[in-house]
């Protein structure tokens, strides 16, 4: 009886918590809806055109001086890096409408990596940064190519600017116990920010002043959840190493086969119906 | 018999569709609110694993607070009129009723459910939430049904 009595009690308190909580939220929601509402607006209004430059970009015939080839790569440099915040941002825009979705494909981990690398290569000339590529996986994976792009994109352009001049930056990709494992490890002090979680929140305030949007990481801890997997990070004696780890299935190389289509095959027979 | 689009959603995602289409997911103590124009046959589905966004991470719709209003203002755009929305909740299980640490999520999950529906004043015209068995989940959009099937174990 007594036990009855608690047990309503809780769940009375719970409710009248929960409530509390839904209300307070309610004005937190409302004071962050500028951003939210911006971040769709920039996603929207500035990726059509920051495509369009770039397509068009590398077909541009200058005339080749000294001078001219400067000007030229300054202007390639910085439009890549624009869009590579822009690609943080549709992400984060995508994420936030719950838009979101999933497309596996079978494909090389190396070609996305090195497709990065590319896409970073002025960061990585600028700080003159050595990049070595560890991999254990000799096959295709199947996998989400344009996420997982996004996902080492971030942490390589992480690991170069928080990364000491000079410095290596390691990539190791391996698969262990049905996941499929990154690991970019690159020589810099640790993130600035007393609770660990803060990484990984957007617009975080960070003690330096030389942070980007503050949504990098955040965006890429949204991906790997949505694929079912987990970021996290180890720093030590000057080494920061970032660990993605996706889970693997060594039998699906089909795509077509991959995912939740199997559950629509199932039947409904004998389900209740409401 | 399904006819048109099948559509199945995970966590965070939002789809909106019209008939002849379906929307499926699978549900442990996450829960899933499926919003109807009876009139126009527009509906939608959402799938939110925990209730309250953290203030710190995206405005995903993960969270149960930002899920259904987002699910709402998406069916607006579609069209439909808030006057005409009928509402149907699934999920919320327990997934371990012994444990103390379970924080009661499902239970929360449902009462930020209930109580936004209650704001946009959208009735709740079915359910089947609670307990501790997962859920899969199909909405028809045709004819508005949702057909429910427990699962063996509970999903998150």
């Amino acid at each position: 009886m007594q036990n009855k009595i608690d047990e309503e009690n809780l769940n009375d308190e719970l409710a009248f918590l929960s409530k509390k909580i839904l209300d307070l939220n309610k004005k937190l929601i409302e004071s962050e809806k500028a951003k939210s509402r911006f971040l769709s607006l920039v996603a929207s209004k500035l990726n059509n055109p920051m495509t369009a430059i770039l397509g068009i970009l590398p077909h541009l015939k200058i005339i080749d001086t000294k001078e001219n080839r400067f000007f030229y790569e300054l202007v390639y440099k910085e439009a890549l890096d624009l869009d590579f915040k822009i690609q943080n941002l549709v992400m984060a825009s995508e994420i936030e409408s719950g838009k979101i979705d999933v497309s596996y494909a079978l494909v090389d981990p190396i070609e996305i990596i090195k497709e990065a690398i590319e896409s970073l290569k002025y960061l990585i000339e600028e700080k003159n940064i050595e990049i070595k590529i560890d991999s254990k996986i000799k096959q295709k994976i199947v996998t989400d190519p344009k996420k997982v792009y996004i996902i080492v994109k971030n942490l390589i352009s992480n690991g170069c600017r928080y990364g000491f001049e000079n410095s290596l930056l390691w990539i190791e990709l391996d698969i262990k116990e049905s996941m499929f494992i990154i690991k970019v490890k690159n020589r810099g002090d640790a993130p600035n920010v007393k609770y660990k979680p803060e990484v990984f929140t957007r617009f975080a305030k960070d003690a330096s002043g030389e942070h980007g949007l503050g949504i990098g990481l955040s965006v890429v801890r949204e991906i790997c959840q949505r694929l079912d997997g987990t970021i996290d990070y180890e720093a030590e004696d000057e080494f920061v190493t970032f660990v993605v780890k996706l889970p693997f299935d060594e039998e699906m190389i089909d795509s077509q086969a991959y995912g939740s289509n199997e559950f629509l095959f199932e039947s409904f027979d004998d389900a209740i119906e409401l | 018999m399904i006819e048109g689009n099948s559509t199945f959603i995970h966590v965070g995602q939002i789809h909106v569709d019209v008939a002849p289409a379906a929307i499926s997911t699978v549900l442990g103590s996450c829960v899933a609110v499926c919003l109807y124009d009876k009139r126009l046959g527009i509906g939608g589905m959402n799938h939110y694993l925990l209730p309250f966004w953290n203030g710190n991470s995206l405005q995903s719709p993960k969270f149960g607070n930002i899920a259904i209003p987002k699910l709402i203002e998406s069916m607006l755009e579609h069209g439909a009129s808030i006057k005409n929305i009928e509402a149907k909740i699934f999920g919320g299980a327990s997934m371990n009723i012994t444990s103390s640490c379970n924080m009661m999520i499902g239970e929360k999950n449902i009462l930020v459910a209930r109580e936004t529906l209650k704001e946009y004043k959208i009735r709740i015209v079915a359910e089947d939430v609670g307990r501790e068995n997962g859920r899969k989940i199909q909405f028809n959009l045709q004819n508005s049904k949702v057909l429910l099937k427990y699962t063996v174990k509970a999903k998150a």
